[in-house]
């Protein structure tokens, strides 16, 4: 899912597209992305040298203190990033946190240069990872900070704040889960419970130990009702050193920080699930109705087939038994019908007017060719 | 659990076997109209008496019987809470779509999870042995499709928690 991935798609394609074209382009994109993110990218055929990249993202705030400046933590993370290619511009653009200015030119053409664009992509991740590393960095630290213990409260995006308490030798991470509906709580609950089973087997004993609980582990007591009202319960995550060594420590804090969207993607996923396979065992349900209705048709209609031979049988019989000439039958029709029109006509009967209609309503006979009328 | 369960769809079986004899029987209250006499309840001499047939206490199966109307009521097993809410998503978007089944009601009756009404049209449309094979076999389905339901919910969870703690290592 692109939302996971660190570096962005979308500012992915553009920066290649610019790194690959032959003559310098106009280009002046805005982006918006999952999170809030929003990317502003200029590159102008006057200075074909340079690219302009904005880059606006919420921030890791530290509980009611809302950050909205990079810390020099974060900007030197950002300097390593593309090596000679990347500059920062200060100050940033209206309206941005950064502004980097992109130098194509400095970028080595050979296979790393897409590895270096990637890297260029991922920025916002560095930003919002540099500040979770700094504490994740720290784990083994034997410098006692005042507060050691005290849970320090994070907001990514707001609503849905996590809470990291330093230990001895390890990180807690707890995450209060929250939902808008009961089923999916239910249906996280049941992911929740199958974290932990994975974590605790053997296979998995690299990963950090997971727990799940309804109730607030006790080292948040002291915290606001509202952060500990919940109706997801709380997620934990155990972080040693070994989680933070080397490269580990960027796909640790990335997976802590997208913690809540890869639950939420997941339960969305699984409602899909549910309702495909629920329209799926209708058709198949319906169809087994369908097929009694239609075997029953099927049954009717070998009985009409039946007795329909028979009755075939016995009107040719009788046809051949009985006669007629082509004309008598015709005949016969007529007269058949001219009664029926009679009836239909005369529905109403009056007294004597039946001699009147025949002396006086009669049709007059019209003469023919075959037959001759005697003159008087 | 294999033997309970058949003895009690035989004995639902059975009871609808006896008790499935409708007949056309206009409204005696209202000239011109014909009502299932099952879902009105108005005149007691042509209702016969409800049978309720208990698996546990957490299936059940009612089946009331009138003159010209049969309601079958399902309390279907729910064995812990996400077995509730797949039972509940999947008989409510059954209900939504009654026109599709006929004899399906719309809305359970209160206390059941899914009701069906057989009216004497539909006994005379369709026949009676297959009627009861599709209502013992829509029992049998729900049964072994929220089974797969929830297995497939805790096997796609276990796969996505997996995935997620593969980032870690």
């Amino acid at each position: 899912m692109a939302c996971f991935e660190r570096a962005s798609p979308a500012l992915k394609d553009i920066l290649l597209k610019l790194y690959r074209a032959e003559k310098p382009m106009e280009i002046d994109h805005h982006l918006y992305e999952f999170g809030s993110v929003q990317y502003h990218i200029q590159s102008s055929a006057s200075d074909p040298h340079h690219t302009y990249l904005s880059i606006s993202t919420p921030l890791l705030s530290q509980g009611a203190l809302l950050s909205d400046r990079l810390s020099h933590a974060t900007i030197e993370m950002i300097k390593g990033v593309g090596s000679n290619a990347v500059d920062i511009v200060e100050p940033a653009k209206e309206g941005y946190h950064l502004t980097l200015r992109l130098n194509f030119s400095k970028i080595p053409r050979d296979k790393d240069s897409v590895q270096v664009i990637t890297q260029i992509s991922a920025v916002q991740a560095v930003i919002i990872s540099s500040q979770l590393k700094e504490m994740l960095q720290n784990v083994n630290s034997q410098v006692t900070l005042h507060g050691m213990h005290k849970p320090i409260k994070l907001v990514y995006h707001p609503r849905e704040p996590f809470f990291v308490i330093r230990q001895p030798q390890k990180i807690i991470a707890v995450f209060p889960m929250r939902f808008k509906e009961n089923s999916d709580v239910i249906i996280a609950t049941a992911f929740f419970q199958e974290l932990m089973d994975v974590g605790s087997s053997q296979e998995w004993a690299k990963a950090p130990p997971c727990i799940w609980s309804p109730i607030p582990p006790p080292e948040l007591r002291g915290e606001t009702f509202e952060d500990l009202s919940t109706n997801g319960g709380f997620v934990s995550f155990d972080i040693y050193s070994r989680h933070v060594e080397g490269e580990r420590l960027d796909k640790t804090v990335w997976s802590l920080l997208n913690f809540y969207a890869y639950v939420k993607s997941h339960v969305k996923c699984t409602r899909g699930f549910v309702q495909r396979r629920m329209r799926k065992r209708l058709e198949s349900l319906v169809k087994v109705l369908q097929k009694v209705s239609s075997e029953e048709e099927l049954e009717e209609e070998e009985e009409e087939e039946k007795f329909g031979k028979d009755k075939d049988v016995g009107c040719n019989y009788m046809r051949k038994l009985v006669s007629l000439s082509n004309s008598k039958i015709l005949k016969r029709r007529h007269g058949v019908l001219s009664r029926k029109i009679k009836r239909i006509r005369f529905r109403i009967k009056i007294h004597g007017f039946g001699r009147f209609r025949r002396r006086w309503l009669r049709f007059p006979k019209f003469s023919s060719s075959m037959g001759y009328t005697k003159l008087d | 659990m294999a033997n309970t369960l058949r003895l009690y769809l035989t004995c639902i079986r059975n009871t609808l076997e006896a008790a499935m004899c409708l007949q056309n029987f206009p409204c005696q209250e209202v000239e011109r109209h014909n009502k299932p006499e099952v879902e009105l309840k108005t005149s007691p001499e042509l209702l016969l008496n409800p049978v309720l047939i208990c698996r546990n206490e957490a299936e059940k199966c009612l089946i009331e019987t009138s003159i010209n109307s049969l309601r079958i009521s399902l309390k279907v097993k729910q064995a812990d809470e996400l077995e509730n809410i797949l039972t509940k998503k999947f008989l409510r978007f059954l209900s939504m779509r009654a026109e599709a089944f006929q004899v399906l009601r719309r809305k359970p009756v209160q206390g059941y999870d899914i009701s069906f009404l057989i009216t004497n049209y539909h006994y005379e449309d369709m026949q009676k042995h297959k009627l009861i094979d599709f209502i013992v076999q829509f029992m049998e389905d729900i049964d072994k499709e929220i089974s797969e339901l929830k297995m497939s919910v805790n096997t796609r969870g276990r796969l996505v928690a997996t995935e997620f703690l593969k980032q870690f290592i």
